[in-house]
């Protein structure tokens, strides 16, 4: 379908039309191409991934550790007095975790392709370096998506249930999520050119988030230096969101979700936009300025 | 001719570096032209071919690839080119196919579609009909990793081409493979040239490769030390020799002294000369037992050029 879009729109458009005509199917065919771009850059981080039965199994194995040993023993010990189910609200926030970790984490592939001078290849293709970028984030969602589902899987066999149109809202946003994700970590592995530093660069990235964020521990009353740190993590605002959908209409609604869905969804915007030109930049000019 | 590369002094200095990498140079290839750039390791073949590709800033100068400069029309340039670069850029994860796929979207040419079943006809007819002339065919559908260094060559090649690129930069491309792979890879070079009229700059440090070329330029130190067609760098760095002997020597040697030649004696008479050697030939009365004509090749005008200048790079 992009295909007949894109000759559609005229990427090899006659000259002999209207300069009008011409310049507006130009610009149309070059959306167009970058939307191929996003796609074909997507769809190979997803043709690896299902190459890579490792990162299938580890994917499927790190929501067992996370929901179901940290996140059972925290039920276990820590759920009274909350006013609110300590399950549903982490499984809420290890399911955004997932999208957050393994986004940032598909995104050390980029360290892969420089290694093995794939990165040239894709950097002297005439595309948007967003487009590029843009496409990698998605593709790293490939994994997050199924380690969320396995999230949910674990908090199923926990005893942990979400309504399933809150569950598809969910998932309707994780796109956004991963991008957020995904934008942060290039700030830090656009400029990294070295695998182990990158995997302690993710590190960096999610750990401090999946404690400041609210993933697992409530941070309504935290102060000081960790009230302006969670407020800085993009993560705080994809979990509050992911709550507020879940709890939306619900008496613990007041008690769980921070900010207005509104205020999140901006913040997250904002947050993501910037995070990815400032990573892109990174990205671009550690390749191309030595 | 118009020229699809044009260079005007470029200079690159690397961060940290003491001193240019590339220090003014200047050059300009015309549309279809076989174009090297010849030097030894560390000459500045691959910083310039890499400022020329985009995938490098230049400190200095200007450089306009089919009439785009390589700053402000970054995209345009990236468009009208096709590049091998020293290491194989293939995905190692991916198959043959799915590597051409990913390029020939990447440029545009296709909507991606995830197998190769349900790409347009055009796609599939032009990658099997591309994959048998470089003799990929059988391993058209198998994982990089699978594929041997000249097979990954000729891949990156069809792949490079697929675009129909205006300019097609080789940057040392024949490294590490076997000599049959280098003479096909070769032919193939040159016919796609002939088809399509594409302009081919090529960086190597193999002089037999530059020979056949149609300019060359000798890179050193960033510095163009010479620059021509490959038989006037021959000529005008190197003199010929004409090997004779006689069974009268004392009247060979006077004859090619009558005619202002100079001579030295090795076990024959070696004669050098410049111009035609028919004309000395025609010349001599004496009988000759011994009749040889020495052609310098480029190798010859390349070590002499840059080993007896001293001028060899580290």
């Amino acid at each position: 379908m992009t295909e007949h879009v894109i000759r559609a729109a005229g990427i090899a458009y006659p000259r002999n039309v209207r300069s009008t005509d011409y310049e507006s199917a130009q610009e149309k065919s070059k959306v167009f191409k970058e939307l191929n771009t996003v796609i074909t850059v997507m769809a190979r981080e997803i043709t690896v991934s299902l190459k890579s039965p490792a990162m299938l199994i580890i994917s499927l194995v790190m929501p067992v550790v996370m929901m179901g040993m940290i996140g059972g023993n925290l039920m276990q010990n820590m759920a009274g007095g909350l006013g609110f189910q300590l399950g549903s609200f982490m499984l809420i926030g290890m399911a955004i975790n997932m999208l957050f970790m393994f986004t940032a984490q598909g995104m050390t592939s980029l360290i892969d392709d420089h290694e093995t001078d794939f990165t040239q290849e894709m950097l002297v293709s005439p595309v948007s370096r967003y487009s590029l970028v843009i496409g990698k984030i998605f593709g790293s969602m490939f994994g997050a998506i199924l380690s969320m589902i396995a999230t949910l899987a674990v908090g199923l066999v926990m005893g942990i249930t979400l309504p399933v149109g809150q569950l598809l809202l969910i998932l309707a946003l994780s796109p956004l999520m991963c991008l957020s994700g995904g934008a942060l970590a290039m700030i830090f592995i656009g400029v990294i050119k070295n695998r182990k530093v990158a995997n302690m660069a993710v590190m960096f990235i999610v750990m401090p988030q999946m404690f400041l964020s609210g993933v697992i521990i409530p941070i309504q009353h935290s102060t000081g230096a960790l009230m302006v740190l969670s407020r800085m993590m993009p993560m705080t605002y994809c979990v509050d969101l992911a709550r507020a959908v879940v709890y939306s209409g619900s008496p613990q609604y007041d008690s769980v979700v921070m900010f207005n869905p509104v205020v999140n969804c901006l913040v997250i915007v904002a947050l993501t936009v910037g995070c990815l030109i400032v990573g892109t930049y990174f990205f671009a000019k550690s390749e191309k300025v030595r | 001719m118009s020229a699809v590369i044009e260079v005007n002094n470029l200079v690159k200095q690397y961060k940290g570096a003491k001193e240019p990498s590339v220090k003014g140079i200047s050059f300009s290839a015309d549309k279809g032209e076989f174009f090297a750039f010849l030097g030894p390791n560390g000459a500045g073949k691959t910083t310039t071919i890499s400022i020329l590709t985009t995938t490098l800033n230049k400190t200095s100068g200007e450089v306009r690839i089919a009439g785009y400069d390589t700053d402000k029309d970054a995209r345009q340039v990236r468009e009208h080119i096709g590049i091998i670069f020293q290491k194989s850029s293939l995905d190692p994860q991916l198959t043959a196919e799915e590597n051409i796929r990913f390029h020939a979207c990447l440029y545009g040419m296709y909507g991606y579609r995830p197998t190769f079943k349900l790409m347009p006809a055009e796609y599939r007819k032009r990658v099997l009909e591309l994959a048998d002339v470089v003799g990929i065919g059988d391993a058209l559908f198998k994982p990089i990793k699978k594929l041997s260094g000249g097979m990954q060559r000729k891949l990156e090649i069809i792949r490079s081409l697929i675009h129909t690129p205006d300019v097609l930069f080789l940057d040392e491309p024949t490294q590490g493979l076997d000599a049959v792979s280098r003479r096909s890879l070769w032919e193939y070079i040159n016919d796609v040239r002939n088809q399509y009229g594409t302009t081919v700059f090529l960086t190597t440090h193999y002089i037999d490769e530059a020979e056949n070329v149609d300019r060359v330029c000798i890179i050193n130190h960033g510095e163009i030390a010479a620059c021509s067609s490959p038989e006037e760098l021959k000529q005008s760095l190197l003199r010929q020799e004409l090997i004779l002997d006689a069974p009268n020597r004392a009247e060979l040697t006077a004859e090619l002294t009558a005619q202002g030649l100079s001579y030295t004696m090795n076990g024959h008479v070696t004669v050098s000369y410049q111009g035609s050697a028919q004309t000395i030939i025609n010349k001599l009365q004496t009988q000759l037992t011994v009749l040889q004509i020495h052609e310098p090749t480029l190798e010859d005008a390349y070590v002499e050029f840059l080993g007896n200048t001293g001028r060899l790079a580290a």
